[in-house]
């Protein structure tokens, strides 16, 4: 009952959450002083025409009459028409969400493999020569920019070793959509080929985005685990005599992990949303190159689209993490 | 320059090899011969009549066709579509005759009525190449006077007519009006389909990755061994990436203005080869004039003595461009052959700055954010000018903050350093649009006005003898030399880099040489 009313809570607060968002991106947007009918029109348009295109897009019209048009059709479901694609923003994103997700998802799942072991070791084996080198190499992962990154694992992966493509989503175009995941359709086909070579396509971006992610979580989990290690309970449970391994699985990791969890949370929620730089660099046809675009020519409705859902995003993922919160650890309901 | 690397494929060898097409078919299906491009740009939208861009201008070239097209270098316009033409002794009536038996993609008949609904569609969408038309054809005045005759009838002389023709790109007009929605013109279902007859039909698209082609067989022109069967043109926005792909042979070309590094990045892995060509694409400052002191003629000969032009060409650039001392590209006529331009000469940029009569103040340039030419030809000239005395502020913006700008003397920058592209292969593309002052918000972002200007570029409008037309242009351009109106710098060499199975390419400085079908590779 109590986690209803926690969810109902949360739920309450995305409206306002997402108004108040809207509202900062929309201003800062339409501050810039860049004008999408004149860059749609071209260099050659006569001014006629650019005021023509200002007027088909509502651009002429007063800013805050503008903005209350568009929260009004965003209540109706119209985040309205990209003046590039000319296509509604909604129908522009759900088809590149599936390219983004299962690069996410793909990206997460490694990040939490490599990232929760290896926190946990570094902290069981504190200031040990792996504790160091974990440690550099997390503060590495963290430090170094995503193109830079991007561009080293082409230079290494593709270049140097042959392994991988330079860029790109699949060899030639992709097979006709189930789920729009590429390697979710090519098992559901039991295409084992295309499975394969989709695999081959997603290596380098994921790393990219899941080396900086395992960091976080490393460190996270490391100093989640060391701060455990310390209380009091956990030398209660070593003073009755219980194994290591069990003092460890049992109890330190489960109240260590709390606090990981809710970064694994939000780590999600940054790779659905931010990565932008690192689509761009691979020419992966998802999220983060619409907004690219969008923003690269001013098409005001695709990137507050885009704001909007990752906004969503990051909305629907806290909620999650504190329900998972909730679940696990009894204080925070 | 020759025109191609490896064998030519021009029209008449195209034709002469008819007889090798038989042979050719039956193996054709054995080794399907695939392109791979990577664009920098966008291909968010197929309708050829909503964009009018160089980075989309391979949608239109291969897969519409219109009346007139270009080709080679420097380049000509041929009749494509189009089998004859006339012209009435006033310049304001032009009739089409068609060529017989030109299909669609969906084997339909493009007729004169295709060519109608086309041109009233531009002007009925008011996007595109609408500003090419609009003043000079009015909606209505275009007429089928049978299946394969069309009549254009202009509103004044436009001696520019024929050229601009290459953007009347002619859509299939059942079909697309088969699609519209209240009465949008079938735009929003052009966005994602084509209507057209060019030499390749659409095959797949997705905004996020492009559009993948194929080659249409019955298309009007034949088709000779090593032509291309299927292409992708894909985006790629990154430039290292791109690179990177055409080393390692992900693509077979890509874009040919990369920066001097990059060029020789490629041609050190061995992989790629380059057709090199001077283009059409100067690179200059625009200089606004509505602004004290720049409404000074010392002030910009001042300016334009200040810009180390051997340093930035040569050194910076790597030699990948050519002096221009005029906005008229070198290779083009009407660009006078002993123009004499500025050179790097700061005692008498200094000279100049001591005969302004205007109050000096701090200069501010708007460069163009993302493009490193733009950039650093900015520092170049603030380094030139503080070595004179003259202070100058470098602000960067990306360009769609800077083209609302371009409408507003207020707003404007003093200079802002950019290309002009080649829309079509007239001089009027650079000298009438760029600086006769009817074309201020909407082509003249100098703001500058002198009437002999507006006298030679109007009256060279009017005219259809080329020879009479370059007399004027070359007029026009000492003076805007002479007034120092622009600082002009160079105009852009085309380096386009090929992987070694394509064998030759056709270049054309309107298109580049993105229209594949000139394209020759290796099966």
């Amino acid at each position: 009952m109590r986690l209803l009313a926690l969810a109902l809570r949360r739920c309450l607060w995305m409206p306002p959450t997402l108004l108040g968002l809207t509202l900062i991106v929309f201003s800062v947007s339409h501050i810039i002083p860049a004008d999408p009918a004149r860059v749609l029109a071209g260099e050659n348009a006569p001014y006629e025409q650019v005021e023509a295109l200002r007027r088909k897009f509502g651009l002429d019209k007063p800013l805050p009459e503008q903005f209350v048009h568009y929260v009004s059709d965003v209540v109706h479901g119209n985040m309205g028409i990209s003046l590039y694609t000319q296509r509604p923003v909604a129908d522009d994103l759900v088809e590149r969400l599936p390219a983004t997700v299962e690069l996410a998802l793909f990206a997460i799942v490694l990040a939490v493999l490599l990232g929760l072991p290896l926190g946990v070791v570094s902290a069981l084996r504190r200031n040990s020569l792996l504790d160091h080198v974990v440690r550099v190499i997390t503060i590495a992962g963290l430090a170094m920019a995503a193109f830079w990154l991007a561009m080293l694992l082409q230079l290494l992966f593709s270049m140097h070793l042959n392994l991988t493509p330079v860029q790109g989503r699949i060899n030639g175009w992709g097979p006709d959509p189930i789920t729009g995941f590429y390697t979710l359709d090519a098992l559901i086909r039991g295409d084992g080929e295309t499975f394969f070579t989709a695999l081959r396509y997603l290596t380098l971006p994921m790393l990219t985005l899941a080396i900086p992610a395992m960091a976080t979580i490393v460190r996270f989990t490391r100093a989640g685990v060391l701060n455990v290690m310390r209380s009091q309970f956990v030398f209660y449970q070593a003073a009755m005599g219980l194994p290591r391994r069990v003092v460890i699985w049992k109890y330190i990791l489960r109240a260590a992990l709390i606090g990981t969890l809710t970064q694994i949370g939000l780590v999600f929620g940054n790779l659905l949303a931010g990565a932008v730089v690192v689509e761009t660099v691979f020419s992966w046809p998802g999220l983060g190159t619409y907004a690219y675009n969008s923003i690269l020519q001013s098409d005001y409705n695709a990137i507050m689209g885009f704001t909007l859902f990752t906004g969503s995003v990051f909305i629907g993922m806290n909620l999650l993490v504190d329900i998972a919160q909730a679940v696990l650890d009894p204080r925070g309901r | 320059m020759s025109q191609t690397d490896g064998p030519t494929i021009g029209r008449r060898g195209v034709l002469a090899g008819g007889a090798a097409l038989s042979m050719y078919a039956s193996t054709a299906e054995a080794a399907r011969i695939r392109y791979v491009t990577a664009n920098n740009n966008p291909y968010d939208i197929l309708d050829p009549h909503q964009v009018f861009d160089i980075g989309r201008i391979a949608i239109r070239l291969n897969m519409y066709d219109a009346l007139v097209r270009w080709v080679d270098n420097p380049a000509k316009l041929d009749l494509w579509l189009a089998d004859k033409v006339e012209i009435s002794a006033d310049g304001m009536t032009y009739v089409f005759t068609l060529r017989p038996n030109v299909k669609f993609h969906d084997g339909s008949a493009l007729t004169a009525a295709d060519v109608v609904y086309s041109m009233e569609r531009i002007l009925g969408l008011k996007k595109g190449a609408y500003g090419l038309f609009s003043d000079v054809v009015k909606p209505g005045s275009t007429k089928a006077l049978d299946a394969l005759h069309v009549q254009f009838t202009l509103t004044k002389p436009f001696a520019v007519f024929m050229a601009v023709l290459s953007e009347l790109w002619v859509v299939n007009s059942k079909v697309v009006q088969s699609h519209v929605k209240d009465g949008d013109w079938g735009a929003e279902w052009l966005t994602r389909n084509e209507a057209g007859s060019g030499g390749y039909r659409l095959r797949r698209f997705d905004p996020a990755i492009g559009f993948q082609c194929e080659r249409f067989e019955a298309h009007f022109m034949p088709w000779g061994p090593g032509a291309i069967d299927e292409a992708d043109f894909r985006v790629s926005m990154e430039t290292a990436t791109r690179v990177l792909g055409m080393i390692k042979g992900e693509f077979n070309t890509t874009d040919g203005y990369m920066p001097a590094e990059q060029v020789e990045r490629m041609k050190a892995s061995g992989n790629v080869w380059f057709k090199e060509a001077e283009s059409i694409r100067t690179f200059y400052f625009i200089i606004n004039h509505s602004k004290a002191p720049l409404n000074d003629i010392n002030m910009r000969r001042a300016l334009c003595c200040m810009f180390d032009y051997d340093g930035f060409n040569n050194n910076i650039l790597g030699g990948t461009v050519v002096r221009n001392p005029g906005i008229i590209p070198n290779p083009m006529w009407g660009a006078p052959k002993d123009l004499k331009g500025y050179s790097y000469d700061i005692d008498k940029a200094k000279w100049y700055l001591s005969k302004v009569t205007e109050k000096l103040r701090p200069i501010q340039i708007g460069a163009m954010a993302g493009y490193p030419q733009s950039e650093q030809a900015a520092q170049m000239l603030q380094a030139g000018a503080a070595k004179a005395g003259l202070e100058i502020k470098v602000v960067a913006e990306p360009y769609t903050t800077i083209a609302p700008k371009l409408d507003d003397p207020d707003r404007a920058h003093d200079l802002i350093p950019l290309w002009r592209s080649a829309y079509f292969a007239d001089p009027h593309n650079w000298t009438g649009y760029l600086f006769n002052s009817r074309n201020f918000k909407g082509g003249n972002a100098s703001f500058y006005k002198n009437p002999r200007i507006d006298e030679l570029t109007d009256q060279a409008l009017v005219i259809t003898d080329q020879e009479k037309r370059r007399v004027l242009y070359e007029e026009a351009s000492r003076i805007l030399v002479d007034e120092a109106v622009g600082l002009f710098v160079n105009n852009t060499k085309f380096y386009g880099p090929y992987s070694k199975s394509v064998k030759s390419v056709r270049f054309c400085p309107i298109g580049d040489t993105q229209d594949i079908r000139w394209i020759q590779m290796n099966s």
